[in-house]
């Protein structure tokens, strides 16, 4: 072995971070433990409230038909979100190039992997039947939006994952080389696992460098995709305040900002419980800090976009909810979310003398906790209003139970980051020492084949995608129901006798029947005769339809026409009341109509409905892509690890 | 009203989207898939080529199998019905509004017939005051909307309309994700909050059918037409059977009748002579469920002073 591992021993006023990287590995003072006892114990508290729901009902977390949705799926929105932040420290800054980024991407890409898994578990409590969760795949309803929320979460955690895991493969080979012995034998069984025929050679740091960029291509629109997915199982219903085009960016933008506010969160934390701070500097925490400011100020100016078009249109639905949120029942708490969440950490951020670790730490509490709040006002606002009777129901109550399932999955962030970091180490060494020029420039060596190579594959990827699509279209099929409307009809009528003579006469699909009123043999002028057929329908014997009442004329005759409106054997009769109060009168005729015609006719399909279908074969062929895309980096380095397993010293010589 | 029978005609002509609906085409296309990876470089592409190549060749035949299995669940959309089709029945409902006084005999009759707590109301009878003090009153359940909405957003297709227009909720199935409630324009669903779920109010045995439905906790209900006593011919739907005004009818579009107890009308005749209307037909949800005003009610209610 003499590669790059022989430079990192500390030799200069650099600051050593495979030093840093290994103290989470050392023995935990007794504060991390009370920390994490603390937190377990927080967590079990949430776990044992949720069964408690499950035993008695959603309704002991305050869940009414007037609050359906409310605090649990906020809570999925605000957690998913955050995740995004891990995204954009990492996968963003990493394709603009953003080397400041270095020694918080492991923590922030840490972060992306835990709170998407946190928010993924919460949709549980959420559902009213969770142990039938199986059935989203066994019986899934592609049209549905809460369908593709899932797909979207899972494909996207998987990405995080992989995102996750690429670097570690240097970054464990170099721990295991350094203080083999310290790292204690599972995580050394680990590392060797996760490390397992790295050498460092240029081409395996060449191969590792263009995986992970194509891996940051995929990452962006999936984080995009999981929170417009998620604002969609809201907009794709006719709510109003929900129904709105704008909330799948606005979603996107509002996950980007909690997001951010998370990262530096979590990078507060561990600088401070692992003494980070000649890697984590105040530089970090103000760029993020004016991310933080820029996202927010975009937010702003979304949630205005937002309220105006229908707040200005008096449409009631729209106008009452937007309304409610700023006068109403959740005015309070929409007013709290503009001070603390977005104007309080804009100006903390902007004035140079809060423009500081504190004041940015501040600004992140601030904008974490306000951003939740606006997105359960968003949620229970609207879910509050009937659409029945134009009017609020009772808004959503904690109780308990609900406060109690959120905190604890508040409390399992930190908690699972805390052990994951003692797991696999914090920084991202590989990258830190990049930065601090600890080591020969692995990237910029093999830029242009890597960049080739990424290309190359991004373009095939496009390739792939626009073929699906194609497919898509052309396999939309455009099945309906087959509904077939009966035939035109001819009606055949029979002959009846007494006081009341009827006859039915047939032509196209006009039946006219008539009738003869004739009281001792003569013709009876001006009485209202009514026509009736038989029908089965809706009684177990024999059901008079109306048909219409027609008044005799001088011959004694009366006549309607109809149309049939559906074949078969019926009795025609006419009905003459000779007196108000006196017997009826009736004469029948049986008929068998042969030829109907009704008036029934299916409702064409929706111009759109063949257009769903192909965006739904679409998805599916991009899913599919997107996991081989993945997939394919993670075997990608691992191919290029392998040569070095067998040949090793023969690969490393040629470096 | 607007017309029975072509209530689908106002939406215009038709967007022909030129797709070709087909199954077999995909097959020959799947076949030319070229994945265009020219190396433009050379080394240790073979290898690689190859990998991606058979990944993407691997990719595309599970996308085309996808394709089939997914195929957008058309039994949800036509739930058959045994004993008779589509082409025999198309269930619809008929409120006259000019009969309802507001007695609410229709909504008793349901919880109990479906053992139904009291702030579950399948049916449910809205009412107001006018300027003049005087009382409206409009019984609201679930309209049976055509186009549902609720079976759209139901990621695990609960929600299901019979091949005669029926809309029901499988109690089995449904994991109580309360999209449906969201998408329900209608306010028409209910859901199961609290334990002891209601199950037990339920008379024994229950068949628990979508027909007829057993409530679960954590589950969704809605009015279901009584469609277990379709085709109507012993017993009609408890609502309508209660009514002692009249104002509840249960018609068949295609036989073109409606009874509601005390009399049979013909249904097209009935709904266009009383100028009948849907409720929201704004919304493009194609609802089963006519009302006829004509004691001055706005349908659909005015903004306030709604109970
Ligand atoms: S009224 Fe509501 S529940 Fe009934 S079919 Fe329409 S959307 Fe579904
Ligand atoms: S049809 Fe049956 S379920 Fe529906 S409201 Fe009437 S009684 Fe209730």
């Amino acid at each position: 072995m003499t590669s790059v591992f022989e430079s990192t021993a500390p030799e200069n006023s650099q600051p050593d971070v495979v030093e840093a990287a290994m103290r989470p590995f050392r023995p935990a003072s007794r504060q991390f433990w009370i920390a994490i006892a603390l937190l377990t114990l927080v967590v079990v508290i949430g776990i044992a409230a949720w069964i408690y729901q499950l035993q008695n009902g959603m309704g002991v977390a305050g869940y009414t038909d007037r609050s359906f949705w409310s605090i649990y799926i906020s809570d999925v929105v605000a957690i998913i979100g955050v995740s995004y932040g891990g995204a954009v420290v990492s996968a963003i800054l990493l394709l603009t190039g953003a080397s400041w980024r270095a020694p918080l991407v492991r923590l922030s890409e840490g972060m992306a992997l835990v709170t998407v898994m946190v928010g993924a578990l919460l949709v549980i409590p959420h559902l009213g039947r969770p142990d039938r969760l199986i059935n989203m795949v066994l019986h899934a309803n592609t049209a549905s939006p809460v369908f593709w929320d899932m797909v979207a979460i899972i494909i996207y955690t998987f990405a995080t994952l992989v995102f996750f895991l690429l670097p570690l493969v240097p970054d464990t080979a170099t721990l295991l080389d350094s203080h083999p012995d310290e790292l204690g034998r599972g995580r050394r069984f680990l590392f060797r696992f996760i490390s397992r025929g790295w050498v460092g050679s240029t081409e395996q740091r060449r191969v590792l460098h263009s995986a992970m960029i194509v891996v940051a291509i995929v990452i962006i629109p999936l984080a995009v995709s999981v929170h417009s997915v998620l604002a969609w199982a809201f907009a794709l219903v006719s709510r109003p305040g929900w129904h709105e085009s704008i909330w799948a960016p606005y979603f996107v933008i509002a996950a980007l900002y909690s997001g951010v506010a998370l990262v530096i969160l979590v990078a507060a934390g561990f600088r401070r419980g692992y003494h980070l701070e000649a890697f984590i500097t105040t530089m970090h925490f103000v760029r993020l800090g004016f991310i933080m400011a820029a996202l927010g100020a975009v937010y702003v100016y979304l949630t205005f976009a937002d309220l105006l078009p229908s707040a200005y249109v008096g449409e009631a639905g729209p106008n009452e909810v937007i309304y409610g949120t700023l006068f109403g029942g959740v005015a309070v708490w929409f007013w709290l979310f503009v001070v603390a969440g977005t104007i309080l950490p804009i100006v903390l951020i902007a004035l140079p003398w809060t423009r500081n670790i504190w004041g940015i730490v501040i600004a992140a509490v601030l904008v974490v906790i306000a951003m939740w709040i606006k997105r359960l006002i968003m949620v229970i606002e609207t879910s509050g209003y009937s659409r029945l009777t134009n009017s609020f129901g009772d808004l959503f109550q904690f109780t308990w139970v609900s406060a109690a399932v959120t905190l604890s999955a508040v409390a399992a962030i930190p908690l699972l980051l805390m052990l994951l970091f003692r797991v696999v180490p914090l920084l991202s060494i590989a990258e830190v020492q990049h930065l601090t020029g600890d080591t020969d420039d692995p990237v910029a060596e093999v830029s242009s084949p890597g960049k080739a190579s990424h290309g190359r594959a991004a373009g095939t990827a496009g390739a792939v995608i626009l073929l699906m699509v194609a497919l898509g279209a052309v396999g939309a099929t455009q099945a309906q129901p087959a509904y077939a409307a009966s035939d035109p009809a001819v009606l055949r009528a029979g002959a009846a006798d007494p006081t009341v003579n009827v006859t039915a006469v047939a032509d196209g699909l006009e039946n006219t029947l008539t009738a003869t009123v004739t009281s001792s043999g003569k013709p009876v002028e001006g009485a209202l005769v009514s026509f009736y057929e038989s029908t089965t329908m809706f009684a177990p014997g024999d059901n008079l339809v109306p048909l219409g009442a027609v008044q005799t004329d001088a011959t004694g005759t009366a006549e309607v026409t109809y149309e049939a409106a559906v074949t078969g054997p019926r009795t025609i009769s006419a009905t003459y009341l000779p007196t108000v109060l006196g017997d009826p009168v009736t004469g029948t005729a049986t008929l068998d109509v042969t030829e109907a015609v009704s008036h029934y006719a299916p409702p064409p399909p929706r111009a759109l409905a063949s257009v769903g279908r192909t965006l739904v074969f679409s998805l599916f062929g991009l899913v599919i892509i997107v996991f081989i895309i993945l997939i394919a980096q993670v075997v990608r380095v691992r191919r290029a690890c392998r040569p070095a397993l067998n040949e090793s010293v023969e690969h490393v010589s040629l470096t | 009203m607007t017309s029975l029978s072509g209530s689908g005609k106002r939406h215009g002509p038709r967007v022909d989207l030129g797709l070709t609906p087909v199954g077999a085409e995909a097959n020959p296309l799947g076949a030319e898939v070229n994945l265009g990876i020219t190396p433009a470089g050379e080394e240790l592409d073979m290898s690689r080529r190859k990998l991606l190549r058979g990944l993407g060749l691997a990719g595309v035949a599970a996308a085309g199998g996808a394709l089939g299995l997914v195929a957008y669940r058309d039994e949800a959309q036509a739930a058959p019905v045994e004993g008779a089709s589509g082409q025999d029945h198309q269930w619809c409902r008929v409120v006259d509004l000019r009969a309802c006084k507001g007695e609410r005999k229709c909504v008793s009759a349901c919880q109990e017939r479906h053992g139904l707590p009291p702030e579950q109301t399948w049916m449910r009878t809205l009412s107001w005051h006018d300027e003049t003090g005087e009382e409206f009153f409009m019984p609201v359940m679930c309209q049976m909307c055509q186009n549902p909405p609720c079976l759209n957003v139901c990621p695990v297709s609960a929600t299901t309309k019979t091949e005669q227009g029926v809309i029901l909720v499988d109690q089995d199935l449904c994991i109580g994700s309360r999209a449906c409630m969201a998408a329900c324009p209608y306010e028409a669903r209910y859901f199961n909050w609290n334990a002891p779920a209601p199950t037990n109010r339920m008379p024994e045995p229950s068949p628990n059918t979508p027909e007829f439905p057993t409530n679960q906790i954590g589950t969704v209900g809605k009015c279901v037409l009584c469609a277990d006593r379709i085709p109507y011919s012993n017993d009609l739907p408890a609502c309508v059977e209660a009514c002692p005004r009249g104002a509840h009818f249960i018609g068949d579009l295609v036989t073109d009748i409606a009874v509601n107890g005390q009399s049979t009308v013909k249904l097209s005749t009935f709904l266009r002579e009383g100028n009948a209307v849907r409720f929201k037909e704004e919304l493009g949800t194609n609802p089963r469920c006519y009302y006829i005003p004509g004691n001055g009610q706005t349908v659909g209610g005015p903004l306030e002073g709604v109970q």
